[in-house]
């Protein structure tokens, strides 16, 4: 082949040399192989869903972390009540001799009392802001000490609020049942009045969801008042309806040592994995008045050292003992969420770990086989330029003499 | 027999030739690096012999003229490849200005789908965070974001077409009309028996900077080169050239028409016209119709969820986003439905601290829409196209690249000037000069002694 102009050639050699050293000093400057989708198509989609498979799982992690703290915190607390109940089972066992003075029973009730105070301040356990036992009204404390009378704080004697007074639609009125450990909740339909509210509750006590005696009345201030019969445990009313006004308890109506739920049974899961989730809270319902009842057993205790009763005080310290025995078993799932917790916790780092590998192979360059490349490239250059300047000026005119 | 004269009027001859020569070597060595010159050779021809008697001699030689040295097959596939060439450039040049949308950053559609995922796994955490809500609330805002701004760039980039459209086409007119004006002249020339020469060259590389815009096919006729482009559409015949038009189309876009009007634009298939309007009517549409789709599924199948759940004040979960009645135009249009946080409806029971809806919006994530992929995977899948794309755009400007250096060389074997060639012809015509004038001169010697024959200086 005649070969008449190197030019084109030495031209097109350099351009892909220094092309080639520029990719090379590129991927030992960024470390990737990949810096753009048309460096490797097939990688870079990969890429994208390796990448969200890391945000997840960087997200369970945090996940993680922020259910150990407040997990943590909810056994801490049922660890408090445990303690508590079994200072309440010794409390008992002192008060249930027969030999002990009447000073020395009201001292035992008056401690029995502070350790109710106790569990019902851990069953209020908040970890920033969520109520660690209140199902998901967890914005507040699901143990509310209840009272006999609620008033609304609308209505007056002048301008009374009466059974045909409309309620606004679409607004729910609740009452906690300290008695039946239940809720009644009424949410007012169009056209609905405080008599169908009335009539609501008058079903409920019916139907036992509300203790006997429960009633909605118009009191002579014009207000409409809830109200129970039952003067040992009471009850928690509350509404969003304007109409009404804030529901709130009347003054002197509280009941000594009655607590009323005012949490729901829903239980929140959080995703920790793929296919993982724990639950993120154990009702207080499930805990505290659910099977053996630990806030009536504790004023069970309270009342019968009141009474000077030995015999009741025994029987009240069987029932604390079960409610010990039954709180130790509610609080293993909680421990075990706890454990798996911590296990997640591990996996999730290897899992990172896994990730970030595969990532590497994906897009990553491997940095002794990258700065070989750029050695290498940089000799391919440095030959092809060295090539030119010999090659380029080289011609038959250089050689023939001027003469 | 030959005389004195006969061979004083064969060396001028000679010297007349190699003049000639020297002159044709003085050109090529002058045209070493003109861009489509195609070197001459002089004609060299055997002057007729005169008879004497029994035998016959020579009578020197004549320069017949000269010839351009040309492959005609080499530069017909050096046009084709220059059309597939500035093709694949202007498809890549579009791309790379698409791909870094696609590229993962901080801020790609990605990176922002699994933000809106994360940002929602986070507040199941605490579903009455205020802060946790202000997150999934800004993240959806980023992904609405981010999907406007990838089909924003689409869109622009289609748009932008336009404009190189019409000066691509004005600039075909103007080429079509210098080589239908050398047509003639060209035609003249080989009609007389002689060669087009530098006209020829000229006209060569018009025809070539015309691959470089369009398709075109060339076909020899007695009065010069026929071009055509498209499926047929005539560019040049004879002396004539046809103009091309554009026209603004229903689509909004420039449309190429031949001379009659008639809608070309689908027919031109290379050059950087045939490379533009491939990236303007199907490649880039082709793109802008996934990320629609994307948006368009991926926003529905969100509102679905947030319609399962209740609000922060348990009202039941309006629209999160907003998209429009068609899905083409969703990547531009979606935007967020809710401003405010307390409308995430996060819950399933309608209290505001349960999060049990959030199961149903992290299921979009996993479940396939109805195109048969998950949200990622349907991004993944448009990486992976514009990826590609890029990619072989690349390769095809990279291989072409290299098939012309190769037929260049070809051509320029046959065709190009080698200065080392010339300079030794340049001896050669020169040696052949000073023999020839040699001759003479040995010719005026025995003239000398010829016609001083008798005289007391010849005693």
């Amino acid at each position: 082949m005649r070969v008449v102009n190197m030019v084109p050639d030495m031209e097109y050699a350099v351009q892909q040399s220094q092309q080639t050293l520029s990719a090379a000093l590129q991927q030992v400057s960024t470390g990737l192989r990949v810096n753009k989708p048309s460096d490797d198509p097939g990688a870079s989609a990969s890429m994208v869903i390796s990448l969200a498979s890391s945000a997840n799982v960087d997200q369970y992690t945090s996940n993680v972390s922020a259910m150990q703290a407040q997990m943590q915190t909810a056994d801490s607390a049922l660890n408090s009540v445990i303690t508590s109940l079994n200072t309440a089972v010794t409390v008992a066992t002192a008060g249930s001799t027969g030999t002990s003075s009447a000073a020395n029973d009201q001292a035992l009730a008056a401690q029995a009392q502070g350790l109710l105070s106790n569990v019902i301040a851990q069953a209020n356990t908040s970890y920033q802001g969520i109520y660690s036992f209140a199902g998901s009204a967890s914005s507040s404390p699901p143990f509310v000490a209840a009272s006999t009378t609620y008033t609304s704080q609308n209505g007056t004697a002048a301008a009374p609020l009466s059974t045909t007074t409309p309620l606004t639609a679409g607004s729910v009125t609740t009452i906690h049942d300290a008695s039946t450990s239940e809720a009644f909740t009424f949410t007012a339909a169009a056209g609905d009045t405080i008599g169908d509210l009335a009539s609501a509750i008058s079903g409920a006590v019916t139907a036992g969801t509300l203790s006997l005696g429960t009633t909605a009345t118009i009191n002579a201030k014009g207000e409409l008042a809830i109200s129970t019969n039952s003067g040992t445990h009471g009850i928690v009313a509350s509404s969003n309806d304007p109409v009404l006004g804030l529901v709130r308890p009347l003054w002197g109506t509280d009941v000594a040592n009655a607590y009323a739920y005012v949490g729901n049974s829903t239980v929140n899961n959080v995703q920790i994995g793929d296919s993982a989730t724990v639950a993120t809270n154990v009702p207080g319902d499930q805990i505290f008045t659910a099977g053996a009842n630990v806030i009536a057993s504790l004023t069970g205790l309270i009342t019968a050292l009141q009474s000077g009763n030995s015999a009741i005080v025994t029987s009240s310290g069987a029932a604390v003992s079960a409610a010990l025995t039954y709180v130790t078993q509610q609080r293993v799932p909680l421990d075990n969420t706890i454990s798996q917790l911590n296990d997640q916790d591990s996996f999730l780092n290897q899992e990172t770990l896994t990730l970030t590998t595969q990532q590497n192979a994906l897009v990553g360059v491997n940095l002794a086989t990258a700065a070989t490349s750029l050695s290498q490239a940089e000799l391919d250059n440095t030959a092809v330029l060295a090539a030119a300047a010999k090659v380029l000026p080289q011609t038959l005119l250089n050689y023939l003499s001027p003469g | 027999m030959s005389s004195i004269t006969s061979i004083l009027s064969s060396a001028t001859q000679s010297l007349l030739a190699e003049t000639g020569a020297l002159q044709v070597t003085s050109n090529n060595i002058a045209n070493a690096n003109t861009p489509g010159y195609s070197r001459q050779i002089p004609v060299f021809q055997e002057a007729a012999p005169t008879n004497d008697g029994n035998f016959s001699i020579g009578n020197g030689v004549v320069l017949e003229g000269y010839q351009s040295v040309r492959d005609e097959l080499v530069t017909s596939q050096i046009q084709q490849e220059t059309q597939s060439q500035s093709s694949a450039n202007a498809q890549l040049n579009t791309l790379q200005q698409i791909q870094p949308t696609f590229t993962t950053s901080t801020q790609d559609i990605g990176t922002e789908i699994s933000a809106l995922f994360t940002s929602l796994s986070g507040l199941s955490t605490n579903a009455t965070s205020s802060a946790e809500r202000q997150s999934v609330l800004a993240a959806g805002n980023n992904l609405a974001s981010a999907f406007n701004a990838a089909s924003n760039v689409l869109t622009a980039q289609q748009t932008a077409l336009n404009s190189p459209v019409t000066q691509d086409v004005s600039q075909i007119n103007q080429l079509t009309q210098q080589i239908a004006a050398l047509n003639p002249q060209i035609a003249e020339l080989t009609a007389t028996g002689q060669d087009g020469g530098s006209l020829q060259d000229q006209q060569n590389q018009l025809v070539l900077k015309l691959s470089t815009l369009t398709n075109v096919s060339t076909t020899q006729t007695a009065q010069g080169e026929t071009l055509t482009t498209g499926n047929g559409t005539p560019l040049v015949v004879g002396s004539q050239s046809y103009a091309l038009q554009t026209a603004t189309g229903s689509d909004g876009m420039q449309h190429v028409l031949d001379q009659n009007g008639a809608d070309i634009t689908t027919a031109i298939s290379s050059g950087d016209l045939g490379g533009m309007i491939q990236m303007r009517d199907t490649t880039i549409p082709g793109l802008l119709n996934q990320l629609d789709t994307l948006a368009n599924q991926f926003g529905t199948a969100f509102n679905a969820a947030q319609a399962k759940g209740f609000d922060q004040n348990g009202v039941a979960g309006g629209n999160f986003f907003t998209l429009p009645a068609t899905v083409a135009g969703s990547a531009g249009a979606i935007s967020m439905a809710i401003t405010s946080p307390t409308k995430i409806a996060a819950s399933s029971d309608g209290t505001a601290g349960s999060n049990g809806n959030v199961a149903n919006f992290s299921a979009v994530q996993t479940n396939v829409l109805a195109g048969g992929n998950t949200p990622g995977e349907a991004y993944a899948n448009l990486v992976y196209q514009v990826g590609s794309l890029t990619s072989n755009a690349n390769a095809e400007s990279s291989a072409t690249t290299a098939s012309l250096l190769q037929l260049n060389d070809q051509l320029s074997s046959v065709s190009g000037v080698s200065v080392d060639q010339e300079a030794a012809n340049l001896i050669t015509f020169q040696t052949a000069y000073q023999a020839a004038a040699r001759v003479i001169s040995t010719m005026q010697a025995m003239f000398s002694v010829t016609m001083t024959m008798g005289t007391a200086a010849a005693e």
